[in-house]
């Protein structure tokens, strides 16, 4: 069996035990420890903590998030790094308190639909076993079968459906998870291994001003999440939802959207296309929302794809006066590289 | 007796206030102490030596330069040493501790800065030192001091004209002041300063309040009696001047440098937690106080190989020990993610600044507010950025740009 440390996280109560072959943010997340954390695959660097005492293995932490110069200061990334020893750890973003956390969980589910929606792209729904909480917006890892692989998704269901999983995948050419996996095998009725929740991007609280969300591709699975849990508990008095995508076949769920935008007076929809003349938006969904505004001013956003419309969406939303601290950002991060799963698994 | 190079005896004070650093990048290779005959004393030029002489204070007393002198009086914190200048420590420390910073920072500082900014947000283009950085800097101090009567404009011209006199500093070849009408305007401030503070003053020693002078008259003092005069007004110029006229400059000047930077300026807007940090690189960068602090040799010293008989006056110019080459890569660039290392922006020794707590905290908000409601702020390239100063030193004006 494998050796167990204990982790102290300052400013916190508990102890941790974390596995030798165990990440520390895994456990802390799954004593329901809150640490700060993104991307959980070692690119975004959110989730550095300082150690004030101990030793760690950096296992696959990359050089780019985490620098010679950052490990020999101390630092290391809690989604990577597993102890040697007994550890003191400090994190150094703030623990922002007073958000609902969810603890993380291994889950089992079946697969009760699996629908081809838009180019390239289809609708996994998962039957869980047992009740998932967590907030709007969060994610999910699915573990690819006779791998030790995992890939982020994030829930496009309402929180309130704790034992229904949504996720919107998109074929990534050669991809561990959807080319050999989910487009490939994958068939409704099918056991899946996935652990969640995870992630900071989440609305919890009411605003006070008007929630602009812009999605770039499947992008849009976390910000319909975050719309319908808005409209179920009213924390907002105005919804703007960016759909963005190359051509018509690139859009989904336009259906539920629209019938949204009919039923709610405050909920608006936006499908922008930057490679197809129709009879809606054209162009970068980035500038369809600069030209929508004259002032972004008192509004918060909700931006998730990739990170150049991401970047591009910042700096659109700063155009229109948006404060920085109001926009929150997920963006997807390509997964490490994989040779070849079976050659992995085998 | 050293042999004074030519460059240090040609060098004139429009020279310096316009641009000291080329004179101060000689110096401190060539001659980091050098009697300067247009200063009429040493000036201490490298890191090493401006901390070694600011944290001796048994060998080196504090002791204020002529024209501070004749700008403030005696008694003044900055010429004060041992029991009597711990005692006016003990006077003005209470306000600038920082657990008392913090409990009244927010409210001091955020409506008026918000206030400001909705006065031009919608303007697109602004000269943000005359419009932000200088009236927030003064209105958190005026009004902590109990000035809260005073306009924001007058309490800007006051320390404009106390600086103008303070920085007097050319002397002829007699060691006379070569500029006496230099001293004027802050003659006319003090007057004025004088004419609406005295009953205040009066009313105060009777019927004490929260403010910061109210404390003074009283705090430390027997029963019904309070401090005298001659003792808040050297100190209130001090504070109209340096602790007004800083904080303004920190902020202009961390905008200057973060204008230089457009990819750091992004990522300070994106992160507010980064504000500190990047205001601390800005007072590196360009210290506020550059050149003002003064020391006197006790006995017959040797420094940086120079000796000094007895009673030599020097004076550390942190302005230029924040650019020593020995202590930071590339110093003349701003840059966000150097290494930290101390500064001399706040001095150091007993005579560090009571005010370092207070001062940063006034920055930070100030920075905060505006890029939280401007965050498109950009340069407005159709002027160029024009540093002023030699005692102290900031942008004159900054102009800005954002779209409306």
């Amino acid at each position: 069996m494998a050796d167990k440390y204990t982790v102290r996280v300052t400013g916190q109560d508990v102890d941790l035990t974390v596995g030798e072959d165990q990440s520390v943010l895994d456990a802390a997340l799954r004593a329901n420890q809150w640490l700060p954390h993104s991307c959980t695959q070692g690119t975004c660097g959110t989730c550095k903590l300082k150690v004030l005492c101990g030793e760690v293995d950096h296992r696959d932490s990359p050089e780019y998030t985490l620098t010679t110069e950052e490990r020999d200061s101390g630092l290391v990334l809690a989604c990577r790094a597993a102890p040697r020893s007994d550890l003191v750890v400090e994190p150094l973003g703030a623990v922002d308190d007073g958000v609902p956390r969810h603890p993380l969980r291994d889950h089992e589910g079946t697969v009760v639909v699996l629908d081809d929606i838009a180019a390239a792209t289809r609708r996994l729904v998962v039957e869980l076993d047992e009740a998932m909480q967590f907030n709007a917006g969060q994610y999910a890892e699915l573990l690819i079968p006779g791998t030790t692989l995992a890939r982020q998704y994030s829930m496009a269901n309402p929180p309130s459906e704790t034992r229904r999983l949504e996720f919107h995948i998109k074929l990534t050419e050669g991809g561990a998870a959807t080319e050999r996996w989910i487009f490939r095998s994958l068939s409704v009725g099918d056991r899946i291994s996935l652990r969640g929740p995870l992630g900071q991007f989440h609305l919890v609280d009411k605003t006070d001003g008007p929630v602009i969300l812009i999605g770039g591709g499947t992008g849009l699975a976390p910000l319909k999440s975050i719309v319908q849990h808005a409209l179920a508990e009213d924390l907002a008095p105005e919804l703007y939802v960016y759909h963005g995508g190359r051509r018509k076949v690139d859009l989904y769920d336009v259906e539920f959207f629209l019938e949204l935008e009919t039923r709610h007076d405050h909920v608006h929809y936006r499908p922008v296309l930057s490679e197809q003349d129709w009879d809606g938006a054209t162009g970068m969904v980035t500038d369809a929302v600069v030209a929508d505004f004259a002032s972004c001013k008192g509004m918060s956003a909700f931006l998730c794809g990739p990170p150049a419309m991401v970047a591009a969406a910042v700096k659109a939303l700063k155009r229109r006066r948006m404060a920085p601290r109001m926009i929150s950002k997920e963006e997807f991060t390509v997964a490490p590289p994989v040779p070849d799963v079976d050659a992995a698994a085998s | 007796m050293t042999i004074t190079p030519d460059f240090v005896n040609d060098i004139t004070m429009e020279q310096l206030e316009a641009d000291p650093y080329p004179f101060y990048e000689r110096l401190r290779k060539e001659a980091p102490v050098a009697f300067v005959p247009a200063l009429g004393m040493h000036l201490v030029s490298t890191r090493e030596l401006c901390e070694q002489i600011a944290r001796d204070d048994e060998n080196w007393p504090a002791v204020i330069s002529a024209a501070g002198g004749r700008t403030f009086g005696p008694a003044a914190l900055l010429n004060t040493n041992g029991e009597e200048h711990r005692e006016l420590r003990d006077m003005v420390e209470p306000h600038l501790q920082p657990s008392a910073v913090d409990k009244y920072i927010d409210n001091l500082v955020r409506p008026f800065a918000r206030e400001r900014i909705a006065a031009f947000e919608n303007d697109g283009h602004v000269d943000i030192v005359a419009a932000y950085c200088e009236p927030v800097s003064v209105r958190a101090l005026g009004d902590l001091l109990g000035l809260d009567d005073v306009s924001t404009d007058k309490l800007r011209e006051w320390f404009h004209k106390l600086s103008v006199s303070f920085t007097n500093a050319a002397v002829d070849e007699n060691g006379e002041f070569a500029n006496p009408e230099g001293f004027r305007p802050g003659d006319e401030a003090k007057a004025e300063i004088i004419a609406h503070v005295d009953p205040k003053i009066d009313k105060w020693s009777t019927q004490p309040d929260h403010t910061a002078i109210s404390h003074w008259l009283h705090d430390g003092m027997p029963e019904g009696q309070t401090r005298s005069r001659d003792v808040i007004y050297p100190n209130l110029y001090v504070f109209l001047l340096g602790a007004m006229q800083e904080p303004g400059h920190a902020m202009a000047t961390t905008l200057a440098g973060l204008f230089s930077r457009p990819e750091q300026l992004e990522r300070v807007i994106d992160d507010p937690e980064l504000i500190p940090r990047a205001a601390a690189e800005g007072m590196r960068w360009v210290a506020p106080i550059w050149s003002a602090a003064v020391k006197r040799a006790a006995r017959d010293v040797t420094v940086g190989g120079v000796d000094l008989p007895e009673g030599s006056i020097v004076m550390l110019t942190y302005g230029s020990a924040n650019q020593d080459e020995h202590a930071y890569d590339a110093p003349s660039q701003y840059d966000l993610d150097r290494p930290v290392r101390p500064t001399m922006t706040f001095g150091g020794g007993k005579h560090a600044c009571a005010g370092t707590y207070f001062a940063n905290a006034v920055v930070r908000i100030g920075l905060e507010e505006l890029f939280e409601a401007i965050p498109n702020l950009e340069r407005d390239t159709d002027h160029e950025v024009n540093f002023w100063g030699w005692g102290f030193r900031g942008p004159k004006q900054l102009f800005v740009k954002w779209e409306v």
